[in-house]
């Protein structure tokens, strides 16, 4: 503590010693040019056009090398002869020549830059910048856009708008989460999801769900980011190169996606209210067989597999019931019983907004009920309330700003997904309901798939961000200020196990099978961030200065227990009511992060940018010794466009050079795993609880470090309604926190340790922006992204000895899978044929898996047009993918076994000379080298899956002449209406066939302002 | 910019501030540092508890993918009917290296020697406790590690035994042969039979190996090689100190006897996964049968295969099928009444048997042999030659431990009867499936496994 106020004491020495030196040298300046007759002290104001006043003014005499700049009540002095002339310059506004012309007092409006690079100020975590004067590379996407999308999570409404940015959604089934990555897969292990920060508090994208509880819905992943309404965002930033990112040093590897909610403005008190329903189905169904082709095939699997006689003895039937026992002309669409329906979404958003000059507010409430595509009444329901206050004081010097965000999520769901059911339910399979309204077990040959309806899976979270900045001018151009933020996410999951929803024939009842599953978890943070900057200007000389630190923690508890058997399944909820209660986990971490992190930015004659960032970092997911790492960048930009022979050019209205280098890191590797431990398992053998070794435990390793170099030119045209921004990139990750696979000799089957592994993410990014139009009338603007991503593998000690040598291979992607190569059916057999690339005669995985195929995207992005005319507007957006994915055949690729498949496996092979694409029938009883394994496993299970997706179309009417203050809007939305693709399976987005695909949605909506 | 450089020492102000006691945390509530586990007792049994409770729940002794069921389909004693692709390949002798039951038994099995050796090198290290208690808790790991190196190497044939927990070697480790790997076992059991030999180990109903739990593995290992004074020895140990229970229907309640060691089972109330798979409660829905030639092998009179054994038919009565009812109890049953038996006294009594006959003890050998036909209300045999009472020993093994363990398929390896028996049964046997193929994703990380076993 002493050592503290020692510290404070020298501090504001310093702040003394600013405040002495100040003044001396505006004396300097006044002393330079003493002898120039006549001077007069000129003062004044600045204001921008709606009257508030403008702090910061650049204010320069022309001809004379003297300037100043406006306090923070928009007045300045300066002293200059009756004839000078006065320019007043600031970023986002058009610099102003004012004449003197003998008066002593002048006050100026200065007007906004009409361009659209001035205008846009983007928030780069620490410190804004323009667009015009940025050296980072910093993709936006602003409201307006995120407006459009009738989407529950932030993520969704930036997929494919911004280049570099890679979000694939994980399942159609709300509440589900997304697969975030920016410019590739940096690491061969972990996470490659940014760093997320709301209003200035990280939040961690890891689900706290429980795999015992979640796993069958979501996938076991819940994106808190849910908890965020996309119509509360002002805007989400995303940095990317070194020089945006090495700020964030550890956690900036990734890239950082930071999120901006909306403030309230100066005006008015205005209401807003916002309504939408919405209409979704599942985007695509699959084509598969009916019964007859159906039974066919089953049929010709079990004769083929030599039980031919067999299917006529009757003591054989409960083998194959769906052949002997159930109706053979009974059919079902399974896809439209099970994952057919129509899910609504209704949304309701009420916001207050407005204040005076010096304080504003806003607060928002919004709720959102949406129902599934699966039987039954599933739904998912999010209330949300968003609130901010800003205030300053009188003389401006001291400002706070306050937000929070409230949201409250209860999911309740079917506890698996059915799409995979509804896939390859048999499709004679009998009645759902018995005469009784009861579940047909059909004498227990019948796994009925609405049994798992009775099994609920519940979901019940809150989250809390808040947010509070405080600072205060100690000078116009310093300033200090705190950032302190608190998160806390608690989520309640359960799940029921009903004995009434499972075959009666195993003889289960509530006091020995019925089961309830807890999972109770929470997590907080807490992160305070004093910061000091400084931005003197010394003539051609703009300088920023920012220095800050930050201390994190952060824990985390979960509690997942069990409780079985029940007196009857009415009171599973209920974990009192059962008889045993198992604790499955009882787990807390904490984690601890601590920083110190600067950045200075040089502007020279407002043309030659330097920015320079670093930041050391300490976290406690590292053992004693290594906890420490420093990172850092520069940038450099060069705005040739102001030099002389672009000065006045009539059509390059902008150009920039911009480059980057630096490092940053990664401590994404989860808490403690430094240590040698025993966990606790909640188990118990013989009365005594169990303690289980953790793994093998390494103390030495270290953060993976990743450095990024980017070039990029950015071009404006014809007073930039044409902006072109290209930027190439190359990031390269090492000393990669790998999960060395061990061998099962070890007892284990990882040690983390840091590899000498270096990864290489390459690519190149195109954004463009063109205003067709523009007029009073009529508007028609177009944009453009192009992502062409390229990632190797290009170092790699010892892979040919490593656990790796069978999975990576240097110069190639990370995402490469390697495969059999498939040489299809042999006419005379009827089995799958395989290149066998050892010669050795046998197709075996060691030596035959040579066929490479690489499952990233080849290129991404999209292009939107805008179109306004009159009170009409239309917005569309293409998202376009070009990739390869697995197909049906990953599942499955041989017909005859007791599951519903794709009509293509109908072209099997039936008898000698067929020439068939699919290997004869099996019903999966005979010996013998399971072929169809092996395709599943070849080139063959891999396909095209490129796509261009009409991600959203908009229509929008605003209502004409309701006054000033009324504002009526009314919009047809439609989500993923209209995919274009060759891919055979569900979704191209997303190539799996056990999650739900993605919904088409239309949405009706009214937008109400006063 | 002089400012700047004044600013300086700020960045180190700043740098000392975030200084690294921050970043110090306290290990979680539900991990303990490792060296902290052995350095009281409770803990070291709680390490302890976690090999018993793994052998229980998954692996080669009970479980769902346990030897009783598995090698029952791979040999002659029982019929598979679902259609588990795995087990399957078990059942029509069509296993491949990438089965996935093989990688199972693999991975946990070492995973289980880990944890034993790892509290063998605690042990070692500890300054907590008496030497009474290491003693004791060494005993009990090493019994443990020789054990499931007894399971692997009965399947797999030649495999690494691992007595370390260092990474480096174990990742790269190769395969013993089988007869030195049998050595280092009976040597481990030697040493865990001297350390827990009259320490007092609270075994519960015996449900906690003490040294005459590793004695019982001992005397079994011994007759596997053939060091038929040392089975005699052994076995005669444990016949002198535990009675053989003389009604069939309380062999398998947890009260049993004869019981040497046993595994508790997950709650109060819970009975044995035994009996829960082999059971044939519903037709269809049959799982495991058992085999017509294990039905036939029973003598008229033996009691055992009225009390042991049970068949069901389907509605109509067109299919009957014979399941093994050694454990009865099943999941709904209200109490606890079954635990999952590993050693029992009359497997001891076939070992003396087996070894006092090839010792030319034939008056003793005919005299254990007895005590296990008389309990299943059979009479004396009186056969003179060695090899007619091997024989009949053989046959008495296979008709009073079946469905425990795969006893029977490593007596068909041992005894070399393995073609003879299997192959006018199986269409697919070859000579070479004695042995299982080790797990082929094994063989990828570490090429030192490398040849596979022959055939596969």
């Amino acid at each position: 503590m002493q050592l503290i106020t020692i510290r404070m004491r020298r501090a504001s020495l310093f702040v003394l010693l600013y405040a002495l030196l100040m003044p001396f040298c505006t004396f300097y300046m006044q002393a330079g040019t003493f002898l120039e007759p006549p001077q007069a002290t000129v003062s004044g104001t600045v204001t921008d056009s709606a009257g508030e006043p403008l702090a910061g003014v650049n204010l320069v005499v022309e001809s004379k090398d003297i300037g100043t700049m406006s306090g923070l009540d928009g007045s300045f002095s300066i002293t200059a002869g009756p004839s000078d002339v006065l320019v007043f310059s600031m970023v986002g506004f058009k610099t102003l020549t004012v004449p003197i012309a003998g008066r002593e007092e002048v006050s100026v409006i200065m007007e906004e830059d009409v361009t659209v690079l001035g205008e846009v100020v983007l928030n780069a975590g620490y410190y804004t910048v323009s667009e015009r004067e940025r050296t980072g590379n910093i993709a936006t996407i602003k409201a307006e856009m995120m407006e459009k999308q009738p989407v529950g999570n932030p993520l969704a409404a930036m997929q494919g708008q911004l280049s570099g940015v890679n979000i694939v959604q994980n399942t159609g089934v709300p509440g589900g989460g997304f697969t975030i990555d920016i410019r590739g897969r940096n690491f061969i292990n972990g996470a490659s999801d940014p760093l997320f920060i709301v209003d200035g508090v990280p939040i961690s994208s890891q689900s706290l769900g429980s795999n015992d509880v979640s796993g069958q819905i979501l996938g076991g992943n819940t994106s808190p980011l849910n908890a965020i309404n996309p119509n509360d965002i002002e805007s989400i930033e995303v940095l990317k190169d070194a020089d945006a990112t090495a700020i964030y040093g550890s956690r900036g590897a990734n890239g950082v996606v930071l999120i901006t909610t909306k403030k309230g403005r100066v005006g008015e008190t205005r209401f807003n209210a916002q309504m939408s329903s919405s209409l979704g189905r599942v985007t695509n169904f699959l084509e598969l067989l009916n019964t007859q082709q159906y039974l066919e095939l089953r049929r010709e699997g079990v004769v083929n597999d030599g039980f031919g006689d067999f299917l006529e003895n009757p003591a054989f039937d409960f083998a194959w019931p769906d052949i002997k026992t159930w109706d053979n002309d009974r059919y079902t669409d399974w896809q439209e019983e099970l994952i057919g329906g129509t899910a609504y979404r209704n949304n309701l958003q009420l916001s207050v907004s407005g204040g005076s000059e010096r304080t504003q507010f806003l607060i928002s409430g919004s709720y959102l009920k949406e129902t599934t595509v699966f039987p039954g009444d599933a739904n998912y329901k999010k209330a949300n309330v968003n609130s901010n206050l800003s205030h300053r004081s009188d003389n401006g010097r001291f400002k706070i700003n306050l937000s929070t965000l409230y949201t409250r999520e209860d999911n309740l769901m079917p506890r698996s997904d059915l799409t995979s059911v509804a896939y390859t339910l048999e499709p004679n399979a009998p009645e759902i309901y018995d005469d009784e309204g009861n579940l047909n077990w059909e004498d227990n040959t019948f796994d009925n798939p609405f049994a798992a309806l009775e099994e609920r899976f519940g979901q019940a979270s809150q989250t809390l961000i808040s947010n509070a900045l405080l600072s205060y001018a100690l000078w116009p151009d310093l300033e200090v200020r705190t950032s302190l933020g608190y998160n806390r996410y608690q989520l309640d999951s359960y799940r029921t196990l009903p004995s009434s929803a499972v075959n009666p024939g195993r003889g289960l009842t509530p006091q020995t099978y019925s089961s309830l599953t807890l999972n109770t978890a929470d997590r907080e943070s807490w992160i305070v961030e004093p910061q000091i900057s400084w931005n003197p200007t010394w003539n051609t000389f703009d300088v920023e200065v920012l220095l800050g630190t930050t201390f994190q923690k952060e824990t985390a508890q979960q509690f997942v227990q069990r409780g079985t058997g029940y007196p009857n399944d009415l009171l599973i909820q209920n974990l009192a009511a059962a008889s045993t209660v198992e604790v499955l986990g009882d787990t807390d971490s904490e984690y601890a992060y601590t920083a110190v992190f600067g950045r200075v930015n040089v502007n020279f004659l407002d043309r030659y940018i330097l920015n320079l960032t670093g930041r050391r970092d300490g976290s406690s997911r590292f053992g004693p010794g290594r906890q420490f790492g420093n990172f850092g960048a520069v940038g450099l930009a060069w705005l040739f466009s102001e030099e002389k022979p672009f000065a006045n050019s009539s059509w390059l209205s902008f150009g920039k050079l911009r480059g980057s280098y630096g490092t940053t890191g990664s401590d994404n590797i989860g808490d403690y795993r430094f240590l040698d431990t025993y966990d606790v398992t909640g188990f118990d053998y013989n009365g005594i609880s169990i303690l289980e070794p953790t793994g093998i435990f390494n103390p030495l390793f270290g953060w993976e470090s990743n450095t990024k170099l980017e070039v990029g030119l950015e071009l404006g045209f014809f007073r930039d309604r044409l902006r072109l921004e290209t930027s190439f990139f190359r990031n390269r990750s090492s000393n990669q926190l790998i999960g060395i696979p061990l061998a099962a000799t070890t007892g284990f089957s990882e040690l983390t340790g840091n590899f000498d592994a270096t990864v290489e993410n390459t690519g190149v990014e195109v954004d463009l922006n063109a205003m067709m139009f523009q007029g009073k009338d009529f508007g028609w603007s177009t944009r453009f992204t192009l992502t062409v991503p390229e990632n190797k593998l290009i170092a790699f000690d010892g892979l040919e000895d490593s656990t790796f040598a069978d999975r990576y291979i240097i110069g190639e992607p990370l995402t490469i899978v390697r495969l059999y190569e498939s040489l299809g059916v042999d006419p005379e057999t009827g089995i799958y044929q395989f290149e066998d690339f050892n010669g050795d005669g046998e197709i075996t995985s060691l030596g035959d898996r040579e066929w490479l195929e690489d499952l990233a995207p080849e290129f991404y992005g999209g292009f939107g047009q805008n179109i306004r005319w009159g009170n009409l507007g239309l917005d569309f957006f293409f998202q376009f993918k070009k990739q390869k994915a697995y197909n049906e055949l990953r599942a499955f690729s041989v017909p005859g076994a007791r599951r519903n498949l794709p009509i293509r496996l109908l072209d099997r092979w039936q008898e000698p000379g067929d020439e068939a694409t699919v290997q004869l029938a099996s019903a999966g009883l005979a010996p013998g080298e399971d072929t169809g394994a092996l395709q599943s496993r070849s080139n063959a299970a891999v396909s095209d899956a490129s796509f261009i997706r009409l991600r959203n179309i908009t229509l929008n009417y605003r209502v004409p002449n309701l006054g000033d203050r009324l504002d009526i809007n009314v919009y047809l939305q439609g989500q993923n209406l209209w995919t274009i693709t060759d891919y055979t399976g569900p979704d191209p987005e997303q190539p799996s066939t056990v999650r739900l695909p993605q919904l088409r949605q239309l949405t009706l909506g009214l937008q109400l302002g006063f | 910019m002089g400012l700047m450089w004044k600013a300086c020492p700020w960045i180190v102000l700043l740098g000392t501030l975030g200084c690294s006691d921050f970043v110090e945390v306290d290990p979680p509530k539900n991990t303990l540092v490792a060296q902290r586990v052995f350095d009281d007792p409770s803990t070291v049994e709680s390490a302890l508890a976690n090999l018993y409770f793994s052998l229980r729940e998954d692996g080669m002794v009970s479980g769902n993918s346990g030897f009783t069921t598995l090698l029952g389909i791979y040999a002659d004693e029982l019929d598979y009917y679902a259609f588990n692709g795995d087990f399957v390949q078990l059942y029509r002798h069509t296993v491949t290296p990438q089965n996935a039951v093989l990688l199972g038994w693999w991975t946990q099995g070492y995973q289980v020697i880990y944890a034993a050796n790892d509290i063998i090198a605690g042990l070692e290290a500890s300054e907590g406790l008496s030497a009474m208690e290491v003693e004791r808790y060494k005993g009990q790991a090493l019994f443990v590690r020789a054990y499931v190196h007894s399971l692997l190497v009965g399947v797999f044939g030649d495999v690494p035994y691992i007595t370390t927990t260092d990474y480096v070697v174990n990742t790269n480790t190769s395969r013993l042969e089988t007869a030195l790997v049998y050595e280092a076992i009976v040597a481990d059991l030697e040493q865990a039979v001297a350390l827990m030999d009259g320490a007092d180990i609270p075994v519960g109903d015996r449900v906690v190996p003490d040294a005459d739990v590793a004695r019982a593995l001992l005397a079994r290992m011994a007759l596997y090689t053939q060091q038929w004074e040392l089975a005699a020895a052994t076995a005669g140990e444990l016949i002198a100190a535990f009675p053989l229970e003389p009604d069939l229907d309380r062999v398998f309640l947890k009260e049993s006897g004869e019981t040497i060691w046993q595994f508790k089972p997950g709650n109060d109330l819970s009975n044995t996964q035994e009996a829960n798979q082999l059971v044939i409660q519903f037709i269809p829905g049959q799982r495991f049968a058992l085999t017509p030639s294990l039905l036939d092998a029973f003598e008229v009179g033996d009691g055992r295969l009225e009390r042991w054994t049970d068949e069901i038919s389907d509605a109509d009565g067109t299919l009957t099928l014979s399941y093994a009812h050694k454990y009865k109890a099943l999941f709904n049953e209200t109490a606890s009444l079954e635990h999952s038996i590993v050693f029992r006294l009359a497997e001891q009594y076939l070992i003396r048997a087996e070894a006092r006959a090839q010792l030319g003890n034939l008056d003793g050998a005919r005299q254990d042999l007895n005590a296990v036909r008389n309990r299943a209300g059979l009479g004396d045999v009186n056969l003179v030659g060695q090899t007619e009472l091997l024989e009949a020993i053989y046959q008495e093994r296979r008709v009073e431990l079946f469905a425990e363990q795969g006893l029977r398929w490593m007596d068909l390896k041992r005894t070399g009867r393995a073609t003879e028996v299997m192959a006018p049964l199986k269409a697919n046997w070859e000579d070479t499936h004695v042995l299982l193929p080790i797990p082929e994703s094994e063989l990828e990380i570490n090429p030192n496994l490398l040849p596979q076993n022959p055939g596969y």
